[in-house]
């Protein structure tokens, strides 16, 4: 019977930091976080006071209202892409899409975690904009992944017309919304929609494959609505009148109840979830209790170091994240560049696989040293086997990129570091077990892709106000735009001082554009990201993430501790 | 809101629903029956369907297709006809139509009187002291009737009507009364199982009034008084009863709305209880629908129980506290029967129907001067609802009501009423099941 010695990660934050660390990183972090805050509220307002007492007026609520109405109290709501969008704005409209019109979130309901994906109704009436459909699809493909319920909060206009030609035909245009549902459907991932107003043309679709379908006494479901209907004017008929609950609840059968109104329509809709099997978290909690970190988490928002090209120990970011602040480290002697291991996040078993931006012993030269946050060989290695392990026993793997890159030259080439980055491309790319990207700092170049960046499918990506997603870093990216002016040492080799300044102004915009694409922000807005989290809450991300992974049982393979292929490989490699 | 339904039922039933209908701004669609369409009261109707000949409301497939065919949202089967009909109830259901009344599974559960009675029992409702289930032999009905303790009653199990029923004063008369019971049970009914409830004689027929939404509230709007009653067929209505305490009256509302939140009662409905002369009420029955005699209930409340109906098939929510009933209100059944003749129906044209018009009274009818009373129906024609601050006052307000209607062209129970009126036991309010057969007697 393989056991696990559990270690008491980390120290008290005064005796990681000194008085001086903890005020520089506090308060650089302090304004990040704030900006972040801010514009989260900004989305969070949608079109502002003007279009929540436009919606109050027609006696609905808002979709926060909604949302707020259907959530167990004292439960927090934990939204994905809240940033798309961000900062874009569209030649058809005056105002931006704040959250691309859609709130998508994951949401409490009777002590079950729910997808809710939520039509903002104080945005251009709930339209669907550039990016909408990509974002509703995100949403969708995390609760497949995890067979959560979904909710549909519906109360749409349909398609932003000025915009159509970016929402429309692709390949992820809105009509690949409605295969989602198909698809969620097909797998038996329960999905419930209330219909709140307008639900037009594709919008129509959307609730209909539904499980369950509730419309309120103002809400309507039409292919076309009265304005597109010929003749509608004189005979007075309005798209209530086509599809209003009167015709769909009891002639047309595309919905199942009608309630009065919107308070109702949710109060319905938890009855539903209730009547769902129960979350299994605390079944494969095996008898453990939930219990925080020794260490506070909130300490994240103080233990990095303002300056990115400085370490930090991965083992402190460890003990704030784990139950008890207690880790068991797999294959430590080996690959230190990486660290990963088990511990539990509110009672149940994850996996973590973080890079260590600290500086290592090198493996094979005696007494050196080499730099941390960059991946080699033995690193890559551990990395693979590890995440097999996982995949086979089940484990929910979380990632915390810290990462430069690969490790580059000759050596590295002649070591076949190409190979055994495919090797864990592989591992990665096959992986069964939910995984979570999260992107700590650094995120450079193929370790971004190594370590499980979105192009290798984590179920949620996460960055922070810190990270720095890009291919490589900018002066790193700029040298390489310049490679044939440069000399070997990367000094600018010209003896033409017109040229010189050239090739120096070249570089240093090169180098400010990349800065400005890392922003973690912009990455967001691009999808790239699902969510920015302050450091400090990422432990109650995790919480949320890795309980939704044991909500659901008999989808995936879920060993117990006794029978983990974990313990195989631990006697191996330490004979 | 619903914006047109159809109503499942006939005669003064649909024209009181229609009433409701019409101020919600619902439309209605009228069924009738061939021998039935010249009835004034479908001018009203925002549409009528023909359901076949006499006799059809009891035609699911008919009135299903009525629904479908005219586009209704939703269906109110009223009172008597399939009103309590579960098969029918889920019918209507799975063809999308709202049913209003409650759901399937429950009206099937309280039309069986023995189930009833047990889930009840459970749900902390007391029944009339009996047993539970089916008695097996004479043996075990010597032993229930020593528990229950003489007088008891014995009642087929599939009953109805007095048939197969036998009063047992004594333990020596237990053994005939139980061999001619089973005969008769079997011969009328095909089912020869009988139990076994205490003989309450000399009772008082007590019903509470309920209304319950799809949100698990259950609120109880006061109780009636229905002991005026010949051959178990009420006459005479009123709200509150002269014999219910305040105690009782709060205990029950308490009691009955917690037992039937638990059971997930929805729509109106009435419990119906038995009181003993001891004064304890027992539950007998819940009807699983609107009753007759509801106006006196809305009288005394101002809650149209119609419009609740509609609601809750809606799915609204019921307020949180509904008003507290004052004032008093009663019911007259005006027949079309003849009660001297053993109130034999008396059918003909109504050569002149009109009553005479005030605030405080209230005629539910869908008759119009001109208008045949059917022999193929039931025979009541109207109903008189008087309301007023008290008692005494609403019977003074009846007697100088009553002299003003005019009925021309039947037979009336009108003259039996004011006997009834009139009679001390009556007036005192000291009256029960018994006393009308007792004063037709003398």
């Amino acid at each position: 019977m393989a056991r696990l010695i559990m270690e008491r990660l980390g120290a008290s934050i005064d005796e990681v930091l000194s008085a001086t660390e903890k005020t520089e990183n506090t308060s650089s972090l302090k304004n990040l976080n704030e900006d972040l805050s801010e514009k989260l509220s900004v989305v969070k307002a949608g079109w502002g006071e003007r279009y929540v007492n436009r919606v109050h007026a027609k006696g609905k609520l808002t979709t926060w209202e909604r949302i707020e109405a259907l959530k167990d109290p004292d439960t927090q709501v934990f939204c994905v892409g809240s940033l798309v969008n961000w900062g874009r704005e569209f030649e058809g409209s005056k105002k931006p899409a704040p959250g691309a019109g859609v709130v998508t979130a994951f949401v409490c309901v009777a002590g079950r975690w729910t997808m809710v994906i939520a039509n903002d109704n104080t945005v251009a009436s709930g339209a669907w904009w550039p990016n909408t459909p990509e974002k509703i699809q995100r949403a969708q493909d995390i609760a497949l992944k995890l067979r959560l319920p979904v909710v549909y909060l519906v109360d749409c206009s349909g398609l932003f017309l000025p915009e159509q030609s970016r929402s429309f035909s692709g390949a992820r245009g809105a009509g690949h919304i409605f295969k989602k549902n198909a698809l969620l459907s097909a797998e038996g991932v329960p999905q419930i929609a209330g219909v709140f107003g307008d639900c037009i043309a594709g919008g129509g679709y959307m609730p209909i494959i539904s499980d369950r379908v509730y419309m309120t006494e103002g809400a309507y479901m039409v292919i076309a609505g009265a304005a597109l209907i010929k003749g509608a004017k004189d005979l007075k008929l309005t798209s209530l009148d086509i599809g209003g609950p009167e015709v769909h609840v009891h002639q047309s059968g595309c919905a199942d109840v009608r309630v009065p109104d919107d308070a109702a329509c949710l109060l319905k809709i938890r009855e539903e979830i209730e009547r769902l099997g129960s979350s299994a978290t605390e079944f494969y909690r095996h008898g453990a209790t939930p219990q925080p970190p020794l260490e506070a988490p909130e300490e994240l928002n103080t233990l990095f170091p303002a300056d990115y090209r400085q370490v930090y120990s991965i083992r402190e970011v460890l003990a704030r994240l784990v139950d008890g602040s207690l880790f068991h480290e797999c294959m430590p002697h080996v690959g230190k560049e990486v660290v990963v291991g088990v511990g539990r996040i509110n009672g149940l078993w994850t996996a973590f696989a973080a890079n260590n931006a600290e500086l290592t012993d090198h493996p094979e030269k005696v007494g050196e040293k080499r730099p941390g946050g960059i991946l080699y060989k033995e690193g890559i290695a551990k990395l693979a086997a590890f995440t097999r392990a996982c995949d086979a026993d089940g484990i929910p793997l979380v990632w915390l990129q810290d990462i430069a890159g690969f490790d580059i030259g000759v050596e590295a080439e002649a070591s076949g570091l190409l190979g055994y980055g495919s090797s864990l491309i592989y591992s990665i790319s096959t992986n069964r077990s939910p995984m979570f990207t999260v992107l700590l700092r650094r995120c450079s170049g193929a370790g971004y892709y190594a370590m499980a960046g979105l192009p290798y499918d984590p179920v949620v990506q996460l960055a922070t106000p810190i990270s720095r997603l890009a291919v490589m870093e900018g002066k790193t990216l700029a040298i390489a735009t310049y490679n044939s002016k440069l000399d070997a040492n990367f000094e600018i080799a010209t003896e033409d001082e017109a040229e010189r300044r050239a090739i120096e102004e070249g570089m240093q915009s090169t180098a400010a554009r990349i800065e400005k694409d890392m922003d973690p922000i912009a990455a967001a807005a691009r999808m790239d990201a699902d969510e920015v989290v302050p450091p400090g809450e990422i432990r109650a991300w995790l919480e949320v993430l890795i309980e939704s992974s044991y909500q659901s049982s008999g989808y995936r393979r879920v060993k117990n501790p006794r029978i983990w292929s974990l313990h195989d490989l631990e006697v191996l490699v330490r004979g | 809101m619903f914006r047109r339904i159809l109503i499942a039922n006939r005669g003064e039933v649909a024209a009181r629903i229609l009433r409701t209908c019409k101020k919600m701004g619902v439309e209605v669609v009228a069924a009738y029956t061939d021998d039935e369409r010249d009835l004034s009261w479908l001018k009203e109707a925002d549409d009528t369907v023909c359901i076949g000949p006499v006799r059809s409301y009891l035609d699911q497939d008919a009135l299903i297709e009525a629904a479908i065919q005219k586009r209704c949202a939703a269906l109110h089967p009223g009172w008597g006809f399939l009103s309590e009909n579960a098969t029918f109830a889920a019918r209507v259901i799975e063809a999308g139509i709202g049913f209003i009344g409650p759901n399937p599974a429950l009206i099937r559960s309280m039309g069986d009187k023995i189930e009833a009675r047990r889930t009840m029992k459970r749900l902390g409702l007391a029944p009339i002291p009996g047993t539970d289930e089916p008695l097996r032999s004479l043996d075990e009905a010597r032993k229930a009737a020593e528990e229950i303790g003489y007088p008891v009653l014995l009642k087929a199990a599939s009953g109805g009507g007095g048939r197969g029923m036998r009063r047992v004063l004594q333990s020596d008369g237990l053994k005939d009364a139980y061999v001619e019971a089973s005969a008769e049970a079997l011969s009328s009914f095909g089912d020869d199982r009988l139990y076994m409830e205490k003989l309450i004689e000399a009772g008082r027929h007590i019903e509470f009034q309920v209304l319950g939404d799809h949100y698990g509230r259950v609120c109880v709007l006061g109780e009636r008084e229905c002991s005026i009653q010949r051959r178990h067929q009420k006459l005479l209505e009123e709200s509150p009863s002269p014999v219910v305490t305040n105690e009782q009256r709060a205990h029950f509302t308490e009691t009955i709305s917690t037992v039937l939140s638990k059971a997930g009662y929805t729509s109106a409905g009435t419990v119906e209880m038995l009181r003993a002369p001891s004064g304890e009420l027992y539950f007998m029955e819940l009807n699983t629908r609107l009753q007759v005699e509801h106006p006196v209930t809305e009288l005394t409340t101002g809650v149209d129980l119609v419009e609740w109906q509609l609601r809750i098939a809606a799915n609204e929510q019921l307020p949180a506290t509904f008003p507290t009933p004052s004032g008093h209100a009663m019911e007259l059944r005006i027949n079309a029967e003849d009660p001297e003749r053993n109130f034999v129906p008396t059918p003909g044209v109504l050569s002149a129907f009109s009553f005479p018009e005030s605030d405080d009274v209230r005629v539910d009818t869908h008759l119009c001067p001109g208008d045949e009373v059917s022999p193929h129906y039931d025979s009541m024609i109207a109903k008189l609802i008087v309301s007023g601050p008290t008692r005494e006052v609403v019977i003074e307000r009846l007697e100088a009501t009553i002299p003003g209607i005019q009925i021309e062209g039947v037979q009336t129970t009108l003259g039996l009423h004011q006997e009834i009126l009139a009679n001390p036991a009556f007036r005192s309010g000291s009256y029960d099941t018994t006393t009308l057969s007792t004063m037709q007697e003398s």
